[in-house]
């Protein structure tokens, strides 16, 4: 063939391509779009008091973060989890149970604040750990396990609790926790950003960039796009899922934490449904649920959507059911438009 | 263009000015195509020169294509692959569009189920009928087992069967004995020739030259959409295909020059793996004893199901779990590796059999499949390390002749050849002494074929030792210095290939070697391996 007949295809590829790639841009940081698309329409939407309006108030946007916070910590272990094709159901157990153990132990067992932490956020570890032990190792699927973990974390934490929410009272006596643990309650900064809403961010930076630069995380996204590949490549497989678990489990536990101080008690119900809207942020990110493919960026974004939408919601007196089915919707629509990504 | 047409005989299918792109790039640039009743028409050309295309859009599954396609000339515009079905059309697919939970039977009538008076499923036809279609392709298979247990190229002939179910009147065959031994292919050539004989018309897609000059009436080649030689399949040469399908000369196929081979590298003594838990259609190896020196390739050969896979497995650490006895030596020190990781920091590589299933994470970049074994070398304190990282991808696409346009691409985007050369790309840069390749070059055109063939004589030359099993004779006598022969999990010849050739690897894989010992069966094999288009190229 000659040469005149190949070069106006190649020029049709070649411009295409820019705009497959500019399209593949857009899909790829979907959910920042999508929670700049969410902030505007809340923006408009909000209520205004006194010429001010009430959403963009630096007071109502730090409690979008710090209503989230809990969810999104518990979601960016979550990502992990499903970046290697796993899942895990047993987040809001761990919480509950995390919660309860806090409570308990500087209440009910004269603890300090510190050993207290440390050895809740080890049994999450712990637990996690073990998660990814049945699941890696012996080959039962990740669903299950973490269904029958779910059950379990939340059997212990009733125990533990006798079935009931532990208050959480504070100062220097016995039974009472020491009064630093309440600052977690609390806000910082001339009582402007919520602690909770700091370890977020803190969480959530450490994480992406242990996502983006660490040898780690390559095998991490190896496992997810091809297991089998992976392991011949010699990814250690099944070390990597089980700490991936481990990680999810701890990261679940320190949103306990942040929960009994948040609330002031332990609960052993405490965090029912979390792993819902985990796993929610988490795709909203645009992860892809069968592995391989997906980012904390995307996953702290789509944990913020579901935050600014419950909020404007709020504070439009929206029906909660009506919130509960928006939320439904959005969650569908954000499925849908990954659908429509470019293969690659 | 055409040759010697009979006009007596009408065409089957006439496809006319068929066009179709994908985004900007044009796949099919004005094909014209026919194929008559009991006429073998093979397709020829490189990965991605429009063949599967084509018969895509034949088969009713790709529907927004230009031009006109007729049947019995009729003009006809399947909606479906279902209404090309209704037509007489059948296709097997190079993917195996198989279920793996459901059996043999199930598969081979999923969606056309022989149903009983009341209504339900009836399974006593659904299994004789099944039987009776393996019988024809010539495959002793349960049909009760599911697929998922089967390999590849079992796999491979629940498809035949499953097509010739259909008693289609145009059957596509996409690259059907890719995954077959050569007695299965001898096999899969006698039920071509009842078809053609029953006057179905047959397209024929292969990379594999004698296959065509065997059973082939017509060839076509495709290049880059067009159609740019049409050849009596019969008189044409393996060079001439070879030069319409690349678009220049193709010297040698094969890397001729062999160096001195050095100290033993790998040393297998009366190796016997007793798994754990028996795996059905795995052959585990029985009594294995071979060597291999730095800077020799040796080959492996035997029937499908003979162990040549597991044989690798086994040495890479990722075969069946359980007891051993024999020896492994690895520069004559034992070794056991129960995982892959330990294997390859023993200084060990492989390229294993199925790059779609244990090779590539397709959606992934070439950049991350290229470096996936070296990413914690690299690392700094964990870190990764993306510069260095880059300039090893960099130099390995160099090096390999890897065709892309940039490393961020997802390896799935690239051509079967070049994907394979990432594979080998990964287990380059892991420098290791030991190579074991499973079937390196299945599905790769033949230009890729050949710089794959130059890449294994260079690792040779660098003092890399190679063990190389493939089911292609032609690929085992050029490429490799000595042939192992393994018969039921067992090494029971080995040969020299500047003595022996590709009658005599099939002759010993199949037990007759000795003379006085023969049966038909291998006369007849014996010397379809030593026809003139078997030669291949060199």
């Amino acid at each position: 063939m000659t040469d005149l007949q190949t070069e106006p295809n190649e020029r049709l590829e070649t411009k295409t391509s820019t705009a497959t790639s500019i399209v593949s841009m857009l899909f790829r940081f979907q959910s920042l779009f999508g929670l700049v698309a969410v902030f505007i329409v809340a923006v408009l939407l909000s209520p205004v008091r006194d010429g001010a309006n009430i959403f963009v108030s630096s007071d109502n946007l730090f409690n979008v973060v710090r209503a989230v916070s809990e969810i999104g910590i518990i979601a960016v272990g979550m990502t992990f989890v499903i970046l290697i094709g796993g899942i895990d159901l047993s987040v809001g157990a761990v919480l509950g149970l995390a919660a309860v153990g806090s409570a308990v132990l500087m209440v009910n067992d004269d603890f300090g604040m510190w050993p207290a932490i440390l050895i809740v956020l080890a049994a999450g570890l712990v637990f996690g750990l073990l998660q990814g032990i049945a699941s890696a190792v012996f080959g039962i699927q990740a669903f299950i396990v973490t269904l029958a973990g779910l059950q379990i974390a939340r059997g212990i934490a009733r125990i533990w609790s006798g079935g009931q929410g532990v208050a959480i009272a504070y100062g220097d006596g016995p039974g009472e926790a020491p009064v630093s643990f309440s600052l977690l309650g609390e806000r910082t900064f001339n009582g402007l950003v919520p602690i909770p809403a700091i370890i977020f961010v803190v969480i959530a930076v450490l994480a992406i960039l242990f996502l983006r630069t660490s040898a780690f995380a390559r095998h991490v996204f190896a496992i997810g796009g091809n297991e089998k590949a992976a392991r011949l490549s010699g990814v250690p497989v099944t070390r990597v899922k089980v700490i991936v678990f481990g990680l999810c489990g701890l990261l679940s536990a320190l949103a306990g934490v942040i929960h009994a101080g948040q609330l002031n008690q332990g609960g052993p119900n405490d965090g029912s449904g979390y792993e819902l809207d985990a796993i929610a942020a988490v795709v909203i990110g645009g992860t892809s649920l069968s592995g391989g493919r997906g980012s904390v960026v995307g996953t702290v974004a789509g944990a913020l959507l579901l935050g600014v939408l419950n909020n404007i919601l709020a504070l439009r007196n929206v029906d909660p059911n009506v919130q509960l089915l928006v939320k439904g919707l959005v969650i569908v629509a954000a499925a849908g438009l990954q659908r429509l990504r470019p293969a690659s | 263009m055409d040759i010697a047409v009979d006009d007596a005989v009408a065409a089957l299918v006439e496809m006319t000015g068929v066009r179709k792109s994908y985004g900007g790039a044009l796949a099919c640039r004005d094909i014209d195509f026919t194929l008559r009743a009991g006429e073998v028409h093979a397709l020829l050309g490189e990965n991605g020169a429009g063949k599967s295309t084509l018969m895509k859009i034949l088969a009713g599954e790709i529907t927004d294509h230009e031009g006109m396609v007729a049947i019995d000339g009729t003009p006809v515009r399947f909606t479906s692959p279902v209404d090309a079905q209704h037509a007489g059309i059948a296709m097997i697919h190079q993917e195996l569009d198989l279920v793996p939970g459901l059996s043999v039977a199930e598969n081979i009538f999923l969606g056309r189920e022989p149903r009983t008076r009341l209504g339900t499923v009836d399974v006593r036809r659904m299994y004789r009928e099944t039987r009776e279609l393996l019988a024809a392709t010539g495959v002793a298979l349960d049909p009760r087992r599911p697929v998922g247990e089967l390999r590849t190229g079992e796999q491979q002939l629940v498809t035949i069967a499953k097509a010739l179910g259909l008693d289609a009147r145009v059957l596509i065959m996409d690259e059907p004995s890719s995954a077959l031994s050569q007695a299965e292919v001898e096999q899969l050539f006698v039920v071509v020739e009842e078809l053609r004989k029953a006057g179905t018309g047959i397209v024929y897609i292969s990379h594999r030259m004698e296959e065509i000059g065997r059973i082939a009436d017509r060839a076509t080649v495709l290049r880059n959409g067009q159609v740019v030689a049409e050849f009596d399949a019969r008189a044409m040469t393996a060079a001439q295909a070879a030069e319409a399908m690349v678009g220049r000369s193709v010297q040698t196929l094969f890397h001729t020059e062999g160096g001195e081979p050095g100290e033993i590298v790998l040393e297998i003594d009366d190796l016997v793996v007793h798994a754990g838990r028996v795996r059905p259609g795995r052959r585990e190896p029985n009594g294995i004893t071979l060597t291999v020196r730095a800077g020799e390739i040796v080959g492996l050969t035997g029937l499908l199901g003979a162990g040549r896979t597991e044989l690798l497995e086994t040495l890479f650490g990722a075969g069946s779990r359980g007891r051993w006895s024999g020896r492994i030596l690895l520069d004559g020190k034992p070794i056991h590796p129960r995982k892959p990781r330990t294997a390859l920091k023993l200084g060990m590589a492989m390229v294993p059999e199925d790059r779609r299933i244990a090779g590539l994470a397709l959606e992934h970049s070439v950049h991350a499949n290229t470096v996936l074994s070296i990413v914690d070398r690299l690392a700094v304190a964990g870190v990764a390390v993306r510069a260095k990282e880059t300039g090893a991808v960099r130099e390995m696409v160099e090096r390999l002749k890897i065709k892309l346009r940039s490393i961020r691409d997802a390896v799935g985007t690239l051509s079967g050849g070049n994907q394979q050369k990432v594979v080998f790309g990964r287990a380059l840069l892991t420098e290791p002494k030991l190579l074991l390749l499973d079937e390196p070059t299945r599905g790769v055109d033949i230009g890729a074929k050949a710089e794959i063939y130059q890449l294994l004589g260079t690792a040779a030359e660098q003092g890399i030792a190679v063990l190389l099993a493939s089911s292609e004779l032609a690929e085992l006598v050029g490429v490799c210095d000595r042939v192992i022969v393994l018969r039921d999990g067992r090494s029971v010849a080995e040969l020299d290939t500047r003595q022996a050739g590709e009658a005599d690897l099939l002759a010993a894989s199949m037990g007759v070697a000795e003379p006085g010992t023969d049966s038909t069966i291998a006369a007849d094999m014996v010397e379809l391996a030593e026809s003139p288009a078997g030669e291949g190229t060199s």
